[in-house]
């Protein structure tokens, strides 16, 4: 499905950092407001009942070549540690990521449940089982490529065709990993801006790096909270077209 | 423990992987070329090489399947040869788990099996992690378990829930430690235990999972799934099937099995990192201590035995040293001066050990150093090693490790 909507077009961007938002982010971080937490299967954000948000799920499919960064995104993402030596994941990891929202149009507060699921490039290639599992009820699927690997870039297009197919109705995300080392990279400002319209596909970028101390709040959020935003925006945008209130895409 | 892991190939002598523990320079190619062609030397001669020892280091090596040499370098620890034998054995064994005996077997293809085999390294590295740990499975041939108060209501949401996942095999683990495990997963060898949980704690944090495992006693050809999902934080439940079910199925059956036990959940937590309950008192002077079950494969390990209040913070000894000193003491009481325990893992035992020379067997052991003291018992089928802090009188250890013991195990409810 091609979506590609302007930041902003049902989400407010700066939300988390307003006294509304704040206080519904505090659900969602430890209380010396450092971290976030870690939510168990059973465990959900708690709220003060006048804040309570509507909570909607999704499932991401993680997927790019080996090594690419599938599982530290996912790390950064969650605020979990990134980790700091590179391996092969073995199987199918999900990963649970809570963020709210405020949604523009309704003037009201969604809780978006992202469920990623990364799958070893070597996994999905030698047991047979894997791809389907992360295919299987996807509403999203996120293409992993490096900044310094300006061939696994060039690829995007036959890997978007390969995982899904035209009548799937799922939401594509493409993310950028080492952008810190984006000086060394061949990839240009234009070549992203290129392929986002010419694929009607959002590019995320995102830097995930290791020994990063976070000393505030801030310092964590003002990173992935565009990235988190961008995706939430796509895929409420999409819940609308499914639901039929939108005929056609935003235009940019 | 700084530590250089090497694999080649055992054929050509390819290096196909290397890892280090601690901050080591990467070893020159010439060195790792030497290393290994001094054990093809060797065996062109009809002679096995199986370890040597330099001014300040050990090193090992070992074949399997012809076609994967192992060498492991690590400080020397003055212990015997046999516990490095040990460990590079289980290195093969993990990367049998996570990549499957066949393809470790039978190479093809170098370059893709240097990228594929990097499955293994998380596993592999916290193998060499020692010390670093806070589990002692690695190092017992058991696997750490925790007692907590709630473990038995725990047991019955586990065999419920392996039953919805048409599985006989399920654990619960907190904090890493087994709390309760299925009759069945009880069943699988001493290795794959410790493997298994080592597994769990070496991956990614992450919500759940689905990893396929080839078990390297049960079924090293062909795999299972081992999945996990963590239940809140700090507690995992695993559960190996085979192809069904999914694992979005039987993660939609999660809420409907734990959801009740959320309390008694969140409680087990809290039992970590003292391990046992408080309601077993423990003398003051007992900094840590393993307690093995060799029948059952279990190990209970502690080296936070009370909760410390801030101001003795920084006079008592570090949880990184305890740790150390205990591993340490464990070392270089076991084949040595303890007979070795019946390990499903066939190692070559040196013959020239002080338990072969003996002619009894030695039941009790202990040193007294400037800083600690420790005591060891060996009452079949339970080892104890304590570690405790210099003002214990020596006459005393004898009595309060007895004493320790007999706490520890009385309890019939929880069981090592």
């Amino acid at each position: 499905m091609d979506i590609l909507v302007k930041p902003g077009s049902h989400v407010q961007w700066d939300w988390y950092k307003s006294h509304e938002g704040r206080e519904v982010i505090m659900s969602i971080m430890h209380r010396n407001l450092h971290q976030r937490k870690v939510f168990g299967l059973l465990e959900r954000p708690s709220f003060p009942p006048h804040l309570a948000p509507e909570e909607y799920r999704f499932k991401i499919f993680v997927c790019g070549k080996s090594g690419v960064g599938k599982t530290s995104t996912i790390s950064k993402l969650s605020g979990n540690e990134v980790p700091s030596i590179h391996s092969e994941t073995p199987g199918i990891q999900t990963t649970e990521v809570y963020w709210p929202v405020k949604i523009l149009h309704e003037d009201k507060v969604v809780m978006f449940q992202l469920q990623f699921w990364d799958a070893g490039e070597n996994a999905l290639k030698k047991f047979d089982h894997v791809l389907p599992a992360c295919k299987d009820q996807a509403d999203a699927v996120m293409f992993v490529f490096s900044f310094v690997d300006k061939s696994g870039f060039e690829d995007l297009p036959q890997q978007m065709s390969r995982v899904i197919e035209p009548q799937d109705n799922i939401c594509r995300f493409i993310m950028g990993t080492k952008y810190d080392l984006h000086a060394h990279s061949e990839i240009t400002q234009r070549d992203i801006r290129d392929f986002e319209q010419q694929w009607r596909t959002p590019v995320l970028r995102i830097k995930n790096i290791t020994d990063y101390r976070q000393t505030e709040l801030r310092g964590d959020l003002n990173e992935v909270a565009p990235i988190l935003n961008t995706i939430c925006e796509h895929l409420w945008h999409r819940e609308q077209i499914l639901q039929g209130r939108y005929s056609i895409p935003v235009e940019v | 423990m700084a530590a250089y892991l090497l694999c080649l190939s055992a054929g050509g002598g390819v290096p196909l992987f290397t890892r280090t523990k601690g901050d080591l320079k990467p070893l020159p190619f010439p060195v790792i070329g030497s290393l290994n062609g001094v054990h093809m030397f060797a065996s062109t001669h009809d002679v096995s090489l199986l370890s040597t020892t330099t001014v300040d280091a050990k090193v090992v090596w070992k074949v399997f399947h012809d076609s994967i040499t192992l060498i492991l370098v690590s400080r020397d620890d003055n212990a015997s040869d046999s516990h490095l034998q040990q460990l590079i054995e289980k290195v093969f064994l993990s990367m049998v788990l996570v990549y499957g005996l066949d393809d470790l077997t039978n190479i093809k293809n170098i370059e893709r099996f240097k990228k594929e085999i990097k499955v293994c390294f998380k596993l592999v590295d916290s193998l060499l992690d020692q010390a670093d740990l806070d589990t002692f499975s690695d190092l017992t041939d058991s696997v750490d378990v925790v007692l907590g108060p709630e473990n038995s209501i725990l047991q019955e949401y586990l065999d419920a829930f392996v039953e919805a996942a048409a599985s006989p095999y399920g654990c619960l683990l907190v904090w890493g430690k087994v709390a309760v495990a299925t009759r069945k997963w009880w069943s699988l060898s001493s290795v794959e235990l410790v493997l298994l949980s080592l597994l769990v704690n070496s991956l990614p944090k992450c919500s759940a999972r689905d990893i396929p495992i080839f078990l390297p006693h049960g079924s090293p050809k062909v795999p299972h799934r081992l999945l996990t999902f963590q239940l809140v934080q700090g507690v995992e439940v695993c559960v190996v099937c085979g192809p069904t079910p999914s694992l979005a199925e039987l993660q939609r059956e999660v809420d409907r099995f734990w959801r009740t036990a959320f309390e008694y959940l969140k409680s087990s937590t809290r039992i970590h990192p003292r391990n046992f309950p408080t309601s077993i008192l423990t003398d003051q002077s007992i900094l840590g201590f393993i307690l093995i079950n060799r029948e059952s494969h279990r190990c209970l390990c502690t080296v936070e035995p009370m909760e410390e209040d801030s101001s003795r913070q920084g006079k008592t000894m570090s949880i990184y040293r305890r740790r150390e000193i205990l591993r340490a003491f464990y070392k270089s009481v076991v084949r040595t001066i303890f007979t070795p325990p019946q390990s499903d893992m066939d190692s070559t035992e040196t013959a020239d050990t002080l338990h072969t020379r003996l002619k009894h067997k030695a039941l009790e052991t202990y040193i007294v150093s400037e800083t600690h003291k420790c005591f060891a018992m060996n009452t079949n089928p339970y080892e104890l090693y304590v570690l405790y802090s210099i003002h214990i009188p020596t006459y005393a250890l004898r009595s309060t490790t007895t004493k320790l013991l007999s706490s520890l195990i009385k309890e019939k409810t929880m069981q090592v």
